[in-house]
């Protein structure tokens, strides 16, 4: 049960190469159908999910490839399979300008299993292997255009994310090494008769691996694969540069922080400030970056960068509170940024402009975009109402309550970023819906909103957003129950 | 005594004797006779492992049925059989893969030589994993070096003769360097095979007495084997020899014949010194500075390189220094991560050097990258290989690169020492692996409309193909079910002692 | 309970419905709207507002919670004193602007998205007035931020836009500075409910004292913003001189008090008794004599009659701040007068600025000359505004600035009670120099102008009746100052 939901993807993406489709619309039926199932199956699985452990392979030593759904999969993969069908949907309107449908097809339903995999894995080196794999599968993905532009940025996402893989492994050997067993445990896992004495190398490899994961994540310094990896389709950078891929790298650090090292093991030491350092410096300064870029989607992609420390901000607080945060922070972002790049590939499905200065004037013609748009930069900032505002009051609640003076700096880093968040996020809302006197609206008359494919998801993740924003004591207490370890 | 204990010694013979025949045959025949052999050794082996493993004990043969110190001794043990069996599956995939490239490398009347080398080469790469004697041991270091010289020296193009040359310079110095360190442990032993040897050096380490005289003998021998294996910064002939030799000689070279020498050294160190004894000198530090220091420079070399053949060479640099930080960390672990490594490695290198020359095929010849953009959509099944290939070097989970790298890290963590500066090098090794392997599967799956160069595809070339596929397979197979290998090397290096 | 939601949300929707139903056609082209129509509607809501609120005000209700934004961050109404008040001022102003702009905006483009803006502004207005805690509060202080931006850059011209989006970034920085200061004190208090007499815990002082008074800081920087208190006060005389001038009315009368209400519930939030005395009070007090004189000087020395004013909206509110920053009750009571006063008087000030340059198209001082005799009520009206500004009885500004004066002098605070009626002293000498001179040569052209050239300008009653209302009531408050001291001492106790 818990491998098909991993396995339907696969084949599915293996069999749209291969069925020779005589119409456009069959492919679209036999994608969604698959996916849509496969996400049915997910949250079946994830309601009904009993607490054992499901072994596929042993894979050397007292090492395997195991399964397993609690708390911290059970948001993963639940985001995941709730966004993945809105997402071929829009993928399905937007592909129709591109060329290499099936390959990217082929790619975009694998790296939903693979996300699913790092998701459910019960232990770090599934979650590893996952984790690996996914590099490999997106990859693909972001080479789609086959420019020259897209190879580089290829090229970089693959170096950086390998070479955090890199260093991310030295911390799933010290877990091996050192702990009592590589599951993931909600407290850690590092024996503590094993560790005597050797404290400040561990935390040292504690940091490194939380710069390799954080390379997913897109932690400064190791972002700029981010930015440039926009280059890819609008579908794989709303859902996998804003949602997948680097939440994947998020999830990861969330899982070896809470679940491998503990929080116990690493509250107040000097890895915990430097992370939370480095985390505090990248809301920053991914904020400055968008507000200086004028690219649409690398704009988007810089505010991503930001709003994923943001989620480590929560996860490096090292209480439950934190990570009640962070967990908040990692599902709303998701909904919002979501949001906002399907706008931005909206306007560029439809008007071909790319530039934040093109956008003069287009609120008038595309009302339900830019609306929507709209909503999700309030959204992005905070203002009460709606979903960011929750997230961000979780995450400065918890790091007041810490009472670690360093996270208190981090709620300063959280405001400012909100400040910045308003400059970038606004001025394309006023640039679109206040051109200005002279604007001339000839240049913008052939213009029009998409099509439901396009706007279906749109509208369906702004009533999330909103919903979050009015009513999120459900899916608080849920994550409460997750950071207790209840789930 | 089992009949099977006969097969080191036939597979020996075989290989040596089938070299002879081959000089007269013809140039198809003495193909033919190459692979029969290569088979029936790789059958033989297989069979001698199975045995070993049933019986549990490694056995000594003796050549003749004299005892020592008169005889010449061959030694059996599940580490022996289990290399030389691999050693033969490796060649057999080299000299498969590297089959349609003959001709136009070699000239046609020097084909049975070609094979008559290979041959050689096979029976002293199976003389130096079964020998228990250092003379042999030397005797077919030096077989060795010739026909490898030979090997690569057969295309007769200028750069592979000057590449042959420096091979020969080199390796000379090395063989050299490995008799000295011989000659004085004879001095100091009065023995030649190596348990006898063993039992000398235990008795001068107890007594205190010619201790520096020993450690120089050591030190000599590694050295020796150290360039013969081009662990940095001895590495200078290597990119030369194997970026211009013939495809299969590359993956021979570079996949077996300094293993050969590697798990000679191993053998020294287990079966001539001693573990514990060798340890305790400071010669493991010195390798494991130069293992460490090869793998960030080898790559580094690598990456700026702006030939596919030359960067693969570059790359066993550092895979090499990998092998050696092993030996450096002197525990049982690091040992076993080095002796694995050898295997994974094996497989990985000669998988990448036939991928590439599918992928050169369709660019021209040309080996340069700015015309492989896109060879990878041209040969399909290169293109796979050569990524799963550099995947594996990568170390990606599912790949036996991955098992290496695991299996290294845990054993640097075990050493107190050696612990941080082995991870971080690792780490950063791997971040440089990275860089130039997946700049080149990149570049190769760079789609470039207009390309002057022909496709080709499986039904071309099903040979080559299905060597690249037992290639993959067999690094799945070490990636995925390593355990068992793993294993097997314990028991193997619980046999040496 | 529904009084308070339909005072909140019936002018909201009605403005969105507005924006909606009479939203740019999508073509581009302009097209024919029913003038008619759109203003009586808008008309129509706002005295409908007026109504609600009036009704809301009058029958006091006890504090309800509308539902929880998480489980214990309830949104929260509660009309008490304070929001009384403020309430009161609004429910003045807005409607009177909003028929003068009737008048004022004919021959701007897109009306309805300015009397769209404009009721949903006057919906937030009612919402914070009534706001019963601290989070309730702050989603409405940005949500007035969000729909008073669009009043500001109306004109679309590129200054507007950019004055619209420095107003913007300006109040979101003090309102981020703000939630900073909610995250601690959310922490160590029972209840973000309001309070006159400090929530903070006894424990929470005791351990984290001096860390909340930097948070104490921070937050009345960050709600000082939008007060324009110095040094955050760039947005104001930027944005209120591009601003329609019913716009810049609304503004500087009611939607910058935010700020003071806002700060009148920190001052609650955190007590009295524990920012008295200590370093917080000190350097606040400074700011707020910096910007009182400040304001004034350079209100003094600008040419330009909007601008002119706004700097002196600068300068008046920080009248209010200090008077609430000295922390003693007549001074207080000074503050809130001043509240009514300077919003009315400040309405009519900018009304008459706006129907001059409806009328002649003149905004610099110097143009000025005889326009007293061209627009003899209109003038009048801004000559009774300035005198009140200024603080000449019997008019409101007397009143206030007396209460302020003398709570300063009762504080016993070193310095600050000598130094502080000084300054105000001073800077009303000032105010009298930056808006006597338009009204003297308003009226008193000189010997050498040309009388022949006088036109009647004055102008329609849709515009002299609001200016009217405006100024009337600043007399009001000024001869009859006991109408509001009941709930302003009402006020300072928390009720």
């Amino acid at each position: 049960m818990i491998v098909s939901v991993i396995l339907i993807p696969f084949i599915t993406g293996i069999l749209v190469p291969v069925i020779p489709f005589q119409k456009r619309w069959q492919k679209e039926v036999f994608l969604e159908t698959a996916v849509v199932l496969n996400s049915i199956l997910v949250w079946y699985l994830l309601l009904h999910h009993s607490d054992s452990t499901f072994l596929l392979a042993h894979f050397t030593g007292n090492l395997n490839i195991s399964f397993r759904v609690d708390g911290m999969s059970m948001v993963f993969a639940g985001l995941v399979s709730a966004l993945w069908p809105f997402a071929t949907l829009y993928a399905f309107e937007y592909m129709t300008k591109e060329e290499h449908e099936n390959v990217f097809f082929l790619f975009y339903t694998l790296t939903y299993g693979v996300t699913l995999g790092i998701a459910l894995a019960a232990n770090l080196l599934t979650m590893y292997f996952f984790y690996e794999l996914l590099t490999l599968v997106t990859v693909p993905l972001v080479m789609h255009t086959l420019t020259r532009e897209a190879v580089l940025a290829s090229r970089k996402y693959l170096y950086y994310s390998l070479g955090g893989a890199a260093f991310a492994f030295l911390g799933l050997i010290m877990v091996i090494v050192y702990g009592s067993t590589t599951d993931f445990i909600l407290g850690g896992v590092l024996d503590p008769a094993k560790t005597a004495g050797k404290n400040n190398v561990l935390l040292l490899i504690y940091v490194m691996a939380f710069l390799g994961f954080g390379v997913k994540a897109a932690v400064c310094p190791f972002n700029s694969w981010l930015p440039q990896a926009g280059v890819a389709p609008t579908p794989v950078t709303a859902l996998l540069h804003a949602v997948a891929v680097v939440k994947s790298g998020a999830f990861a650090i969330i899982r070896l922080t809470y679940y491998s090292f503990g929080t116990d093991f690493l509250q107040g030491t000097w890895a915990q400030d430097v992370v939370m350092t480095i985390v505090m410096f990248t809301i920053i300064y991914g904020c400055s970056r968008a507000v200086k870029e004028t690219h649409l989607k690398r704009r988007l992609a810089y505010s991503t960068i930001s709003n994923l420390s943001y989620i480590l901000f929560g996860a490096v607080i090292m209480t439950p509170l934190g990570l009640v945060g962070a967990l908040t922070h990692l599902v709303f972002h998701a909904v919002m940024k979501i949001t906002s790049f399907f706008c931005a590939g909206a306007v560029m499905h439809q008007t071909d402009r790319h530039y934040v200065h093109e956008l003069n004037g287009l609120g008038y013609k595309m009302p339900r975009v830019f609306g929507i748009f709209t909503i999700s930069a309030l959204a992005l900032m905070g203002v009460p109402g709606l979903a960011g505002f929750i997230s961000k009051w979780n995450l400065a609640g918890a790091a007041v309550e810490s009472g670690n003076p360093l996270a208190w700096g981090g709620i300063a880093c959280l405001l400012v970023s909100a400040l910045l968040t308003a400059v970038y996020m606004l001025t394309i809302v006023v640039r679109a819906f206040f051109p200005g006197k002279d604007f001339d609206y000839s240049t913008v008359s052939d213009i029009r909103d998409p099509n439901w494919k396009m706007l279906l998801p749109l509208f369906v993740f702004t009533v999330c957003i909103v919903l979050f924003g009015v009513y999120s004591q459900p899916i608080v207490d849920f994550f409460m129950s997750v950071a207790e370890g209840a789930v | 005594m089992d009949f099977i204990c006969n097969f080191p010694f036939f597979s020996i013979l075989i290989s040596l004797f089938s070299g002879t025949i081959c000089s007269v045959l013809p140039a198809k025949a003495a193909k033919a006779v190459n692979r029969l052999v290569i088979a029936a050794v790789g059958l033989m082996s297989a069979v001698l492992l199975l045995y070993l493993l049933s019986t549990g004990e490694s056995f000594i043969y003796w050549m003749g049925h004299f005892p020592a110190p008169w005889g010449n001794e061959i030694r059996a043990g599940v580490l022996e059989a289990g290399m030389a069996l691999f050693f033969c599956v490796i060649m057999y995939l080299s000299m498969a893969g590297g089959a349609h490239k003959l001709p136009d490398e070699v000239v046609e009347s020097k084909h049975s030589l070609y094979y008559i080398l290979v041959n050689l080469l096979l029976s002293s790469l199976l003389a130096l994993v079964y020998t228990n004697d250092m003379f042999t041991a030397y005797v077919f270091v030096e077989i060795n070096t010739i026909s490898a010289c030979g090997l690569i020296m057969i295309r007769q193009v200028g750069r592979t003769i000057e590449a042959a040359v420096r091979y020969m310079i080199m390796s000379l110095l090395g063989s050299g360097l490995l008799l000295f360190g011989l000659c004085i442990m004879y001095d100091l032993t009065g023995h030649l095979l190596m348990s006898n040897i063993k039992e000398s050096v235990a008795l001068i380490m107890a007594n205190g007495e010619y201790q520096i005289p020993l450690i120089v003998a050591v030190a000599l021998m590694c050295i020796g084997l150290c360039i013969k294996s081009a662990l940095f910064p001895f590495h200078a002939w290597l990119p030369d020899a194997y970026g211009y030799s013939t495809v299969s000689s590359a993956a021979i070279l570079s996949s077996l014949v300094s293993k050969g020498y590697i798990f000679l050294l191993i053998k020294i160190i287990y079966r001539v010194i001693g573990f514990d004894i060798f340890n305790s000198t400071r010669i493991i530090d010195v390798l494991f500075v130069f293992g460490l220091m090869g793998m960030i420079f080898g790559s580094l070399s690598a990456i700026k390189e702006n030939d596919i053949r030359r960067m693969i060479a570059f790359s066993s640099v550092a895979q090499i220094g990998y092998i050696y930080m092993g030996f450096g960390m002197g525990t049982q672990a690091g040992m076993v991560a080095s002796i694995f490594h050898i295997l994974s490695h094996a497989a990985t290198k000669s998988l990448l050097f036939i991928a590439a020359i599918g992928l050169t095929d369709v660019s021209g010849g040309s080996r340069k990258f700015i015309d492989l953009t896109g060879a990878a959509y041209r040969n399909k099944w290169a293109g796979v290989a050569f990524t799963a290939g550099s995947l594996s070097m990568v170390g990606i989970p599912l790949f036996s690169g991955f098992i290496s790298k695991l299996l290294f890290a845990q054993a640097a963590v075990q050493v107190e020492g050696k612990m941080l500066a082995s991870l971080i090098v690792l780490g950063i090794s791997t971040v440089l692996n990275a860089v130039y392997f997946m700049k080149t599967v990149i570049r190769i799956y760079t789609s470039e409309q207009d390309a002057p160069y022909k496709s080709i595809t499986f039904r071309d070339r099903k040979a080559y193909t299905v060597v690249l596929v037992c290639s993959i397979l067999l690094n799945v197979i070490l990636g995925v079910s390593s355990q068992p290998v793993v294993d097997m090397i314990g028991q193997g290096l619980a046999m040496f002692a | 309970m529904y009084l308070i939601l339909s005072s909140i949300f019936f002018p909201i929707l009605a403005g969105l419905f507005l924006l909606i139903r009479y939203r740019t056609p999508l073509s581009g082209e302009k097209r024919a709207i029913d003038r008619k129509a759109l203003t009586t509607l808008t008309g129509i809501f706002l005295l409908i507002t007026a109504a609600l609120v009036i009704a809301a005000l009058l029958h006091a209700e006890e504090g309800f919670t509308l539902f929880y934004l998480t489980k214990t961050l309830p949104i929260y109404f509660r009309i008490d004193s304070v929001g009384r008040l403020f309430s009161m001022l609004a429910v003045i102003v807005l409607p009177c602007a909003g028929f003068f702009s009737f008048e004022y905006m004919k021959h701007e483009e897109r009306e309805s998205r300015y009397y769209g803006f404009y009721l949903l502004a006057f919906g937030v207005l009612n919402a914070l007035c009534s706001a019963g805690n601290l989070i309730t509060f702050y989603l409405f202080f940005e949500l007035l931020t969000m729909t008073s931006m669009p009043l500001v850059l109306h004109s679309c011209s590129r200054e507007a836009v950019m004055a619209g989006l420095k107003y913007l970034f300006y109040s979101l920085c003090g309102a981020y500075a703000a939630l900073f200061g909610i995250y601690f004190l959310y922490q160590n208090c029972d209840s973000l409910a309001f309070t006159a007499d400090g929530a903070l815990r006894a424990s929470s002082i005791v351990e984290h004292g001096g860390f909340l008074l930097v948070t104490a800081f921070v937050m009345l920087l960050g709600f000082g913003v939008k007060a324009g208190m110095f040094p955050m006060h760039a947005w104001l005389p930027t944005a209120h001189p591009v601003a329609p001038a019913p716009a810049s009315a609304v503004l500087s009368a009611v939607i910058v008090k935010a700020g003071v209400l806002a700060i009148i519930r920190v001052l609650g939030m955190f007590g009295r008794d524990f920012l008295r005395g200590t370093w917080v009070q000190s350097v606040w007090i400074s700011l707020t004599l910096v910007t009182v004189f400040m304001g004034s000087l350079l209100a003094y020395r600008e040419p330009v009659l909007k601008k002119r004013l706004a700097y002196s909206t600068v300068s008046q509110l920080s009248y209010i701040l200090f008077g609430l920053a000295v922390m003693q009750e007549t001074a207080f009571t000074g503050a809130l007068c001043h509240v009514l006063a300077h919003g009315f008087i400040k309405a009519s000030l900018f009304l008459c600025a706006g129907a001059i340059i409806y009328k002649t198209g003149k905004t610099r001082v110097g143009e000025l000359r005889g326009i007293g005799k061209e627009m003899p009520l209109t003038m009048w009206c801004f000559t009774i505004a300035s005198l009140g500004l200024i603080g000449i009885p019997p008019t409101g500004g007397f009143v206030s600035k007396w209460y302020l004066a003398l709570g300063s002098l009762k504080s016993g605070l070193p310095v600050f009670d000598v130094l502080g009626p000084v300054i105000l002293l001073v800077s009303a000498l000032l105010t009298a120099g930056y808006l006597l001179p338009p009204v003297i040569h308003g009226f008193f052209p000189g010997a050498d102008y040309d009388y022949g050239s006088l036109q009647n300008k004055e102008p329609c009653r849709l515009m002299t009746v609001p200016i009217f209302i405006l100024t009337t009531a600043s007399v009001f408050i000024g001869l009859f100052p006991d109408s509001v001291s009941g709930i302003i001492a009402a006020a300072f106790t928390g009720r």
